[in-house]
C-alpha cells in the first residue's frame, strides 16, 4: 500500500530539486526546465490531495496549470531567442542590465 | 507506455493501492522522477538535460496514473513530454550552445539559496505528515477520465477555461512577436544593420 | 401652490454650460443666441410666474417649488429640503434681475464683441444670472446662501475676467476675501437662527419665532446677534462700511459686469436678505437702527469721495455705495412695528434701472475713448455721442432726484420713511429713549445731506463728461463715436425704465381720487410679505418732504454747474488749490484702504510670513517633507544594491522568504497559544488560555512547580485549576502543543501562592 503521503513527499523532494535548479545553474533554458519541474511538482499535490478528498475538480486545476504552464514555456523561450539575437547567450548572471 | 498501462491497472480504486506491488512501482517511478530532474539540472549538455526532463514528465505521467489521473497523465504525456519538450529542444537547436565551463559566481548567494530550500523541507515535511487526518476517500469508477474532467471543465470551470485558451492565444502571438526578426529596424537601418551583425555571427559560429 | 420655478434658475444655469462645453467650437453667434435666449426665457417664466402670483393667488400667497426632498441635507436635528419660494418680494427681485439682465446681456453682445475670450465672459454672466436667481428664490437660507456664495464666486470670476493684468486679478481676490468676512457672519447667522427656531425655511420662521426671543449673551436676545450677523453679511456683499473697500476695485472687471453685479443686482443681495429676515428683525428692532445707522453713514462717506474721483466707473461705484446705504436706511426705518422694507425693495428696484444705465452709459463712453476712464481727459461728449448723452442726463436726474424720474420717488420714499423712524427701545436710560426717538430726524438729516451730495458729484460727472472742452489726445478726439444700435437701443430701454418704475410708488395721497387705483402700487404689492408700505403720510406732509429733498438736489446740481462748468471749472481748481489737503484726503478715500492696509492686511501678511518662512519652509518643508524624503531615500540608497539585477539572487530572496514564513508562522500558531493567565484563589490557581480561537487545536500541558502536571486538550476549554497543598513560591511551566503543524511552545511564570 503507498500512503497518500508518500506522493506528497515526493512533490516536496521534485519542488527542492527545481528549486536548486533555478539558483544553482546560469543558463536560463534551464532554469526555465527547473521552473517546470517546480511547477509540476505543485501539479502532483495538488492531484494527491484530489486523489485523497476524491475530487475531480483538483483535475481542472491540474489542465489549467499545464495550459499556463505552456504558455510561460512559449513567452520564456521565445524572450530567450531575443535576447540571444541580442547578445549571443542565455546566461542569466550576465543578464544584469535591470538594475539600480 | 506499457508501463504506464500497467501502473494505471493496477491502481486499485477504493485506496491509493493496497498490495505491495504498487509500491514498488512507486519506488521505481519516484526513482525515474527525482533522477531525471537531478540530471536536468545537473547536465551541461543541453539536449541529454531536455531528455532527462523528459524522462521526468514520463515518470510523472505514471505516477499521476497511479493517483487516478488518466487524464491528466495522458496530458503529461501529450502536452508536456510531447508538445513543450519538443519546443524546448528547438530552442535548445537554435541557441546551440553549451554552457562554457567556469568558475561559479555568487557561491555564497547560491549557499543560502540551498539552506533555505534545505531548510524548507525540513519544516514542510513533518507538516505532510499531518497533512492526511483522515483516511483517502473511495472515488467514483469515472474518476479522473476524459468524460468526468471534461464535464467539470466545460461546466465549473468555462470562464477559466475560454480564459486559458485565451492566455494561450496571447502567448502565442507575444512569442512571435518577442522571437521575430525585426525586419523593420533592418529596413530603416539599411545595409548597415545586416553587416554589423555578420562579422559577429561569424565569429560565433567558428567557435 | 407648486409651479417649475426651478425653470427660471436653471435655464441660465444650461446656458453657461452649454456655452462653456460647446462655445468655442460654435462661434460667438450661437453664444449670444443661447446665453441671451437663456436669460429672455428665464425673464419670461418669471413674468408668467408673476401673472400666476397676481392672478391665481390671494395677496400674500406664494409658489414654491421643492426640486429636493426632505433629507437634502441631514445632520441630528438638521433636516433640510431645498426648493424654490416665490412671492412678492422674489417676484420684484426676480423681474428686476432678469429684465436687467437681459437687457445687460445684449447690450454685451455689443460691448465685448472684440474680446477674444467672449465665450467665457458670457458663460460667466449666465453663471452669474442663475446664481442672482437662485439667492431670490431659495425658500430657506441654505439654498440662499448657495446663491450667495454662486455670486460672490461669479463676481470674483467677472472682475477678474482681464486677468492677466495683476490689477484685475488682485481687485477680484480683495471682493472675494472681503466677501468671505461677510458671508462668514451670514452662515454664522444661520447656525444661530437654526440653533433657536430649529428652522432655516423662510416660510417656517414666523411660526418658531420664539426661540428668537431666548436670551442669548449680555442680556440681548437671540435676535440681536442673529440680526447683527445678518448685517455683517449683508454690508459684506452691499458694500457697506467697514466692508466696502472692495466695491470701487471692483470696477477692474468689464463694464457690463460692474452695471449687472456690482451696481443692479448682486450688491442689492444685502438689501433683499435684511427684507426677507424681517422676522428676525421684528423680534429686535433695535437692530434696525444698526442697519439704518451704517446705511447713513455709508452713503453720506460714500457721497463725499465721490466728489473727487477721477475715473468715471470709480465714481459710479462709490454712487453706488452710497445708494445701497439710502436702501439700508429704508431698511433699518422702522416705527411701529415693522419697517421700511417696501420703500428699500422700490429704490432698489429703480437704482437697478438708473444705475445699470449709468454704468453702461459709461462704458459706452469708454467705448468711444478706447478705454479711457479718466472724466479729467474727456469732456464735450455729447456732440459726438447723442443718445449716450441723453439717457446718461436722463439717469443723472433720476439719481440727483428730480421729479419725476424714478429717483425722485424712491428716494423720498425712504427719507420720509427715516423722517418718521422710531426704534422702541425697552429699559433703556433716558439718553437712549432719547435717541431712538429722535434718530430717525438726525438720518433723515444725513441721507438729504448724502442726497445733495449725490446730485452734486453726479452732475460733476456729467459735466466734466459731456459739456465743456475735450481734454483727451487727438487721437481719441479723432475716434469718438457713438456706439452700435445694440447698445443705445438698450440705454434708452433702461431710460424708460427710469422715468416708468418709478410711477410703481406714488403715494396714493397726492393722487386725485380717480387715480387712487394707481398709488402705492409697489408698496401694495409688497404689504403681505413685508407689512408696511411706503407712504402713509398725507398729500400735504409729502409735498413738504419732496419741496425740501428736490430743493437740496437742485442745490446740488447748480453747486456743480457753477463749480465745474461755469468759466471752464475754474473754481474748483481754485477750492482744491485753497484746500490741497482736504482735496488730497478725499481723492484718497479719506485712507480707508490704507488703515486697512495698515491694521489688518500688514500683520497678517507679517504673521504670515513668520508661518510661511519659519513654520512651512523649516519646520514642514525642511523638517516633515525634506526628513521624510531623506528617510526614504537615505534607506533607498542603502538597500538598492539589493537590487543588483541578478535574478538568481532574487530567487534566493523568495526561497528564504518562503522558509522563514513558514517556520515562523508554524512556531507562531503555537507560542501564541500558549499565552496564559494566571488566576490566584486560596492556594488554587487557575491558568486560563487567553484566545479561545486555539483551543480547538491546541492541547495544553501545565507543569504547577509542586512536582504535579495538568494536561488537557478541548475538553477543558476554560483553563486548568490546581491546588496546592501549602503556600510558598512556584515555577509554573506552561506548554502548547498545536495538533496541526505539531509545533510546540513554552512559557514560565512564577507565582507566589497565599
Amino acid at each position: 500500500m503507498i500512503p497518500p503521503t508518500y506522493f506528497l513527499y515526493l512533490a516536496a523532494l521534485l519542488f527542492a530539486v527545481g528549486a536548486f535548479g533555478v539558483i544553482l545553474r546560469r543558463n536560463a533554458i534551464i532554469m526555465l526546465m527547473s521552473i517546470e519541474l517546480m511547477l509540476n511538482a505543485a501539479n502532483l499535490t495538488i492531484l494527491t490531495f484530489g486523489r485523497i478528498h476524491a475530487d475531480p475538480h483538483a483535475h481542472a486545476f491540474a489542465f489549467m496549470v499545464i495550459a499556463v504552464a505552456a504558455a510561460e514555456a512559449a513567452v520564456g523561450l521565445a524572450i530567450l531567442v531575443g535576447i540571444f539575437r541580442n547578445r549571443r547567450n542565455v546566461n542569466i548572471d550576465e543578464l544584469t542590465l535591470m538594475k539600480y | 507506455m506499457m508501463l504506464l498501462e500497467a501502473a494505471a491497472h493496477m491502481v486499485d480504486p477504493s485506496t491509493i493501492s493496497t498490495s505491495s506491488a504498487p509500491l514498488i512501482l512507486f519506488w521505481i517511478f519516484s526513482a525515474v522522477v527525482l533522477g531525471g530532474a537531478i540530471l536536468t539540472i545537473f547536465q551541461t549538455n543541453m539536449v541529454a538535460a531536455v531528455m532527462s526532463l523528459v524522462a521526468t514528465f514520463f515518470g510523472l505521467a505514471a505516477i499521476y496514473a497511479m493517483l487516478s489521473a488518466h487524464f491528466i497523465a495522458a496530458l503529461q504525456v501529450l502536452v508536456y513530454a510531447g508538445a513543450i519538450m519538443v519546443l524546448f529542444i528547438f530552442v535548445v537547436m537554435v541557441l546551440n550552445k553549451d554552457e562554457a565551463p567556469r568558475p561559479m559566481r555568487g557561491l555564497i548567494t547560491k549557499m543560502i539559496g540551498a539552506i533555505s530550500i534545505v531548510s524548507l523541507m525540513f519544516t514542510l515535511m513533518p507538516l505532510l505528515d499531518n497533512a492526511v487526518p483522515g483516511g483517502v476517500e473511495t472515488p467514483s469508477a469515472d474518476f479522473g477520465t476524459v468524460a468526468n474532467v471534461g464535464d467539470i471543465l466545460f461546466n465549473d470551470y468555462l470562464f477559466a477555461f475560454e480564459a486559458v485558451s485565451i492566455l494561450l492565444l496571447i502567448a502565442v502571438i507575444a512569442a512571435v512577436v518577442v522571437a521575430r526578426t525585426h525586419k523593420q529596424e533592418v529596413v530603416e537601418e539599411g545595409h548597415l544593420a545586416e553587416h554589423e551583425a555578420m562579422p559577429e555571427a561569424t565569429i560565433e559560429a567558428s567557435h | 401652490m407648486t409651479a417649475n420655478l426651478h425653470l427660471i434658475p436653471l435655464l441660465p444655469l444650461l446656458g453657461a454650460a452649454f456655452s462653456l462645453l460647446f462655445g468655442k467650437r460654435l462661434g460667438k453667434n450661437v453664444v449670444t443666441l443661447v446665453t441671451c435666449g437663456a436669460v429672455a426665457a428665464a425673464a419670461l417664466v418669471t413674468l408668467q410666474m408673476t401673472f400666476i402670483l397676481h392672478h391665481d393667488l390671494p395677496p400674500g400667497g406664494a409658489l414654491v417649488d421643492t426640486f429636493f426632498e426632505a433629507p437634502w441635507m441631514k445632520a441630528g436635528d438638521l433636516n433640510l429640503s431645498a426648493g424654490l419660494w416665490f412671492d412678492a418680494l422674489t417676484a420684484v427681485m426676480c423681474c428686476v434681475v432678469t429684465v436687467i439682465g437681459f437687457l445687460i446681456h445684449v447690450y454685451a453682445s455689443a460691448y465685448m464683441e472684440h474680446d477674444e475670450n467672449y465665450t467665457r465672459f458670457f458663460a460667466y454672466l449666465n453663471l452669474f444670472m442663475g446664481a442672482m436667481l437662485i439667492l431670490v428664490l431659495g425658500d430657506s437660507m441654505p439654498v440662499t446662501f448657495v446663491g450667495w456664495e454662486g455670486v460672490g464666486l461669479c463676481s470674483y470670476l467677472l472682475i477678474g475676467f482681464w486677468f492677466d493684468k495683476d490689477a484685475n486679478a488682485t481687485a477680484g481676490r480683495k471682493a472675494f476675501v472681503v466677501n468671505r468676512i461677510g458671508d462668514f457672519g451670514f452662515l454664522l447667522a444661520m447656525f444661530l437662527i437654526f440653533y433657536h427656531t430649529g428652522t432655516l425655511k423662510y416660510s417656517e420662521l414666523a411660526s418658531h419665532i420664539d426661540g428668537l426671543h431666548n436670551i442669548l449673551w449680555l442680556g440681548l436676545p437671540v435676535a440681536c446677534f442673529a440680526g447683527l450677523l445678518v448685517l455683517v453679511g449683508a454690508t459684506g456683499k452691499s458694500a457697506q462700511i467697514p466692508l466696502y473697500v472692495w466695491l470701487p476695485d471692483a470696477m477692474a472687471g468689464p463694464t457690463p459686469v460692474s452695471a449687472l453685479i456690482h451696481a443692479a443686482t448682486m450688491v442689492t443681495a444685502g438689501v433683499y436678505v435684511t427684507s426677507r429676515l424681517h422676522v428676525v428683525y421684528e423680534a429686535y428692532p433695535q437692530a434696525l437702527a444698526w442697519i439704518a445707522g451704517i446705511g447713513a453713514l455709508t452713503a453720506l462717506f460714500a457721497a463725499t469721495i465721490g466728489f473727487a474721483q477721477r475715473d468715471l466707473k470709480k465714481v459710479l461705484a462709490y454712487s453706488t455705495i452710497s445708494q445701497l446705504g439710502f436702501m439700508f436706511v429704508a431698511v433699518g426705518s422702522y416705527v411701529n412695528g415693522s419697517s421700511n422694507y417696501a420703500s428699500g425693495v422700490f429704490h432698489l428696484m429703480t437704482h437697478a434701472f438708473f444705475k445699470a444705465g449709468l454704468f453702461l452709459g459709461a462704458g459706452s463712453v469708454m467705448h468711444a475713448m478706447e478705454n479711457e476712464g479718466d472724466i479729467m481727459k474727456m469732456g464735450g461728449l455729447r456732440k459726438h455721442l447723442p443718445h449716450t448723452h441723453a439717457t446718461f442726463l436722463i439717469y443723472c436726474l433720476a439719481i440727483a432726484g428730480i421729479f419725476p424720474l424714478a429717483g425722485f420717488w424712491s428716494k423720498d420714499a425712504i427719507l420720509g420713511g427715516a423722517f418718521a423712524a422710531q426704534w422702541d427701545v425697552k429699559n433703556a436710560g433716558p439718553v437712549a429713549a432719547w435717541f431712538a426717538m429722535h434718530a430717525g430726524k438726525i438720518i433723515y438729516g444725513v441721507m438729504l445731506t448724502a442726497a445733495g451730495c449725490t446730485a452734486f458729484y453726479m452732475f460733476r460727472l456729467y459735466y466734466l463728461v459731456f459739456h465743456g472742452k475735450f481734454r483727451g489726445t487727438h487721437e481719441q478726439e479723432h475716434h469718438l463715436h457713438e456706439s452700435p444700435a445694440r447698445m443705445t437701443v438698450v440705454l434708452w430701454c433702461l431710460a424708460i425704465g427710469t422715468i416708468l418704475s418709478g410711477f410703481l410708488g406714488v403715494p396714493e395721497s397726492i393722487l386725485p381720487e380717480s387715480l387712487h387705483h394707481f398709488g402705492d402700487l409697489l408698496g401694495e404689492w409688497l404689504k403681505p410679505v413685508v407689512g408696511v408700505q411706503l407712504h402713509e403720510e398725507s398729500a400735504g406732509q409729502f409735498l413738504g418732504f419732496a419741496f425740501v429733498a428736490t430743493a437740496v438736489s437742485v442745490a446740488g446740481i447748480g453747486s456743480a454747474y457753477i463749480f465745474f462748468l461755469k468759466d471752464d471749472g475754474v473754481r474748483a481748481k481754485n477750492f482744491v488749490a485753497t484746500f490741497p489737503r482736504l482735496y488730497r484726503v478725499v481723492f484718497n478715500k479719506y485712507y480707508v484702504d490704507e488703515f486697512y492696509n495698515a491694521v489688518v492686511v500688514r500683520p497678517l501678511r507679517g504673521l504670515s510670513r513668520i508661518l510661511w518662512k519659519f513654520f512651512d519652509e523649516i519646520i514642514i518643508d525642511k523638517l516633515f517633507v525634506g526628513g521624510t524624503a531623506a528617510i526614504v531615500n537615505g534607506f533607498g540608497k542603502s538597500v538598492k544594491y539589493l537590487q543588483n539585477g541578478d535574478a538568481q539572487r532574487y530567487v534566493v530572496g523568495v526561497l528564504v522568504g518562503m522558509a522563514l514564513i513558514l517556520r515562523v508562522s508554524t512556531h507562531y500558531s503555537a507560542a501564541h497559544a500558549a499565552q496564559f493567565h494566571v488566576d490566584q484563589d486560596g492556594h488554587a490557581v487557575t491558568a486560563v488560555p487567553q484566545n479561545d480561537a486555539y483551543t480547538t487545536n491546541v492541547r495544553f500541558k501545565v507543569e504547577w512547580g509542586d512536582g504535579q502536571e495538568s494536561d488537557a486538550d478541548s475538553a477543558h476549554p476554560r483553563g486548568l485549576k490546581h491546588q496546592y497543598a501549602s503556600s510558598g513560591t512556584y515555577k509554573i511551566r506552561l506548554e502548547t502543543t498545536d495538533s496541526r503543524w505539531q509545533t510546540t511552545a513554552s512559557r514560565s511564570e512564577t507565582v507566589v501562592v497565599r
